[in-house]
């Protein structure tokens, strides 16, 4: 199968049938890393996903990374050879993905009860903005608006302007995720019953858990959550050990190459973190012995006993940003794992690609040749068996029409419908 | 009849606050048996996370700690004793998954390592989910999901371009990391049940998010191009952005919006400047309002600064434009298309009345996920879970209350 070496990974031997445009490619990818053969389904004229930022002159990373790994075939659906040649992949399919909108499949023919009709078993999952019914199903949408819709972005404010996104389209991201993990679960029920069904994921429902629960504040009575103003110890203390509770700009700190990431932890969970910090600090004598006998696990009932106050706080805090200012990221890594310290520098997609955990991890693969060789993430998850397997580049349009339709359906390319033809390039 | 998806599925659940917890709740929604493993002496911080019941910390009024958590059953015991890691044990033994998200080295000290346990359960599939994961010069490295974001480039990656950055909302890994644990965890069992194999799996959270920036890095690699943060604007739109509306009683008020095609800029144009910004031939192509996206985005602003955020949705909205209001939890909690989903799910608790959680976030159309219950109370299911799901007889339960080992 696949035209190549034996295909290893725990879906080996399942077939998606995978009509996702740029909002959607991941879930397919994520399957066919895990060994299951996906095929992805453009038009003639190419996937609008090969015009998805970032890009090239040449090309799309969008599509390069999230259409790798799937072979690739060209089918006109406006055509009704088209769409009988879908019908009939769809018949020999174990999934089908599409995210072309509410609607749009079932207008021709290719929605779910159509296709459950002619294939019960087919698991058929289906991503929008907001849903395919409902009050704000025909929305006008993008990844901001989704960002805004479900829940992350108001938080999320330097100052006095208005919220921040991340600068990376990642609304649909998270819930492709959800719905290969949710056509999966279906899976496990067909394998009991026999019967596919459909698996409906939302972005705006997805995004709600990218909020550690902010969300749910209104329902659960919550009034105060001022996530941005727990910064002072002598209100009531954020305990997390991410600080999520505390405004953002307060765990950014300068350092000699850089920035840094590192919360004024406190509480019994998570205020050893910050001891050892001061520790660190003091063994390097930059920490007075007053400052290093604080207990940080304690915090909030010295503050409740009137024992710290703001005042210590800032005391803390200018100590802490002296002593960062001197030190490399490297000398801050080195110590973050010698002290164990939530503490790390902030870094960027060179040094991503540099990393040196990331190496040792062989994280990173290159697939294809000449023009199309691509490195990208690869290995997201190691096991005591053979899990991820990317296994070639993202397909050129109708790349493998002739191949995927005598594998799938036993046809000579001669006897192809026409809605694939035209598009072999 | 037919059941749920994952039912009869055992599932010994170690793990704590957000990354790890969040598996086994998508499990139990749809059928498993989860027990969740914890300790009343060191409780978890999730535990002691915003938002709270009332407002009111405490070790049982975290409702993050009831999202993640809920249709668990939970027991509390004393890894530290020998009594305690002996139950785990048979626990481990019971379950046909285990999943932890303690330090990389943890699971060992309690003889819980894979290794160990495989000689027990050889079918089991065990998944560690850790920032770094379990190997590697940094896989000892400590943190949340705050020092995942930076490793894995997030931080780096929200913030104005004239200031410095200011990271995602909260540990952005700990989103991202379960939803990749899910999908490897449910191929393996589908794996076991064709082969009767059991593995291992190793998620790093911080490798789950790095895979999220597979352009930006594939994009490092081919062409050099390092990516930048540039607060809410759009490489291709304009404009592309996020508005002060009117304050509502002296709260910031939000609408995010964003014009992807002409169509879109002449339907927008035309509501905020009328007929003469629609036609404007200097604003005609999405390069034009790019290179104008400093001026178009001041035009809007004045002209939401008058309007509440719901009336901008609603404007823009029925012209076809993308916009919304920038949600607030209140906003969110009356989303009209959240609730026509069913995503809030509400359940009677025996000390809030009312628990409310998230609603599985894919809905099936045969075997829709159920949220059983609540999230457990500490030690609550202690003697089920020890005398009904293990067999412990009365007197090896008593024995084990007596020796304060269940808590």
């Amino acid at each position: 199968m696949n035209g190549g070496a034996a295909v290893v990974g725990p879906l080996s031997g399942y077939r998606v049938l995978d009509l996702t445009d740029e909002r959607g490619l991941l879930a397919g990818r994520l399957l066919a890393d895990l060994g299951a053969d996906v095929v992805q389904v453009e038009p003639p004229g190419g996937s609008a996903a090969r015009l998805a930022a970032p890009r090239s002159e040449t090309t799309s990373y969008t599509w390069d990374t999230f259409a790798a790994n799937k072979r690739g075939i060209a089918v006109d659906l406006i055509t009704d050879g088209g769409r009988h040649l879908i019908r009939r992949l769809a018949m020999r399919a174990d999934f089908l993905v599409e995210s072309s909108g509410p609607g749009v499949l079932a207008a021709l023919g290719l929605g779910w009860s159509d296709l459950h009709e002619v294939n019960p078993e087919l698991v058929y999952g289906t991503l929008t903005a907001f849903g395919h019914d409902g009050p704000k199903a025909g929305y006008a949408e993008s990844d901001l608006v989704l960002w805004a819709a479900g829940g992350p972005l108001q938080p999320n404010r330097d100052g006095a302007r208005p919220p921040l996104r991340m600068s990376v389209e990642h609304a649909y991201l998270n819930a492709a995720a959800d719905l290969a993990g949710g056509m999966l679960i279906a899976h496990h029920h067909r394998v009991r019953t026999g019967r596919g069904q459909l698996v409906d994921v939302s972005v705006q429902a997805s995004l709600g858990v990218d909020t550690l629960g902010r969300v749910l504040a209104d329902s659960v009575g919550d009034a105060n959550p001022e996530w941005a103003a727990l910064v002072s110890p002598t209100t009531r203390t954020d305990q997390s050990g991410s600080g999520s509770g505390t405004s953002s700009q307060l765990k950014k700190w300068s350092c000699k190459d850089g920035l840094v990431e590192f919360h004024l932890a406190m509480g019994p969970a998570v205020g050893g973190f910050t001891n050892n910090f001061f520790r660190w600090m003091h063994d390097e004598g930059a920490c007075p012995e007053r400052v290093v006998a604080w207990d940080w696990r304690a915090l909030p009932a010295l503050v409740e006993a009137g024992e710290f106050d703001d005042s210590d706080m800032q005391e803390a805090r200018a100590l802490t940003a002296a002593f960062l200012e001197h030190r490399s990221k490297a000398e801050i890594l080195d110590a973050a794992i010698r002290y164990r310290l939530l503490c790390i520098g902030i870094n960027d997609t060179a040094y991503l690609a540099a990393s040196e955990q990331l190496g040792a991890r062989d994280y990173f693969a290159t697939v294809g040749e000449g023009d199309r060789a691509r490195t990208m993430p690869a290995r997201w998850v190691s096991g005591s068996v053979p899990l991820i397997d990317l296994r070639r580049p993202a397909p050129q349009v109708g790349e493998h029409t002739a191949e995927v339709v005598g594998e799938w359906l036993g046809d000579t390319p001669a006897l192809v419908d026409s809605g694939s033809r035209g598009a072999a390039s | 009849m037919t059941g749920a998806a994952l039912d009869g599925l055992k599932v010994a659940d170690f793990s704590w606050v957000v990354a790890g917890p969040l598996v086994g709740r998508a499990l139990a929604d749809f059928g498993a048996t989860v027990v969740r493993v914890e300790s009343s002496t060191r409780v978890e911080t999730a535990r002691m996370m915003q938002p709270f019941y009332d407002g009111q910390p405490g070790a049982e009024n975290s409702a993050l700690y009831g999202t993640c958590n809920a249709g668990k059953l939970g027991v509390t015991l004393d890894l530290k004793s020998g009594q305690g890691r002996a139950v785990a044990r048979d626990l481990v033994r019971w379950a046909d998954v285990i999943v932890e998200s303690y330090a990389p080295g943890q699971m060992a000290k309690w003889g819980l390592d894979y290794d160990t346990v495989r000689a027990d359960n050889p079918s089991l599939i065990m998944l560690s989910t850790s920032l770094m994961g379990q190997s590697g010069p940094w896989a000892k490295l400590a943190g949340y999901g705050n020092i995942g974001a930076s490793l894995s480039g997030y931080q780096d990656l929200v913030g104005w371009a004239d200031r410095p950055p200011i990271g995602p909302f909260g540990p952005y890994t700990d989103y991202v990391g379960p939803r990749f644990s899910l999908i490897v965890l449910l191929a393996t069992l589908d794996q076991r049940r064709r082969t009767g194999e059991g593995c291992y799996l190793d998620v790093a959270q911080s490798e789950a998010g790095v895979l999220l920036l597979s352009p930006q890095l594939a994009d490092y690699f081919d062409r050099g191009t390092v990516a930048q943060r540039r607060g809410n604007a759009d490489e291709r739109f304009a404009p592309h952005g996020v508005f002060a509306c009117r304050p509502s009683d002296s709260a910031d008020r939000f609408a995010a919006i964003a014009v992807c095609t002409d169509e879109q800029w002449a339907e927008l144009a035309d509501e905020v400047g009328g007929p003469v910004l629609a036609a404007d031939p200097r604003y005609s192509t999405a390069s034009d309002r790019l290179a104008a996206a400093a001026d178009l985005e001041q035009v809007i602003a004045a002209w939401a600064a008058d309007l509440s955020a719901e009336d901008v949705q609603a404007r823009l909205q029925r012209r076809g434009v993308s916009a919304h209001v920038c949600a607030s939890s209140a906003d969110w909690s009356r989303d009209p298309q959240l609730a026509h989903r069913g995503h809030l799910r509400a359940m009677p608790h025996p000390t809030f009345g009312t628990a409310t959680v998230e609603g599985p976030r894919y809905l099936l159309s045969e075997a829709p996920g159920v949220v059983r219950r609540p999230a457990p109370e500490l030690g609550q299911d202690n003697e089920y879970v020890l005398r009904t799901l293990l067999g412990y007889s009365d007197v090896a339960y008593d024995r084990l209350v007596a020796d304060g080992v269940l808590v």
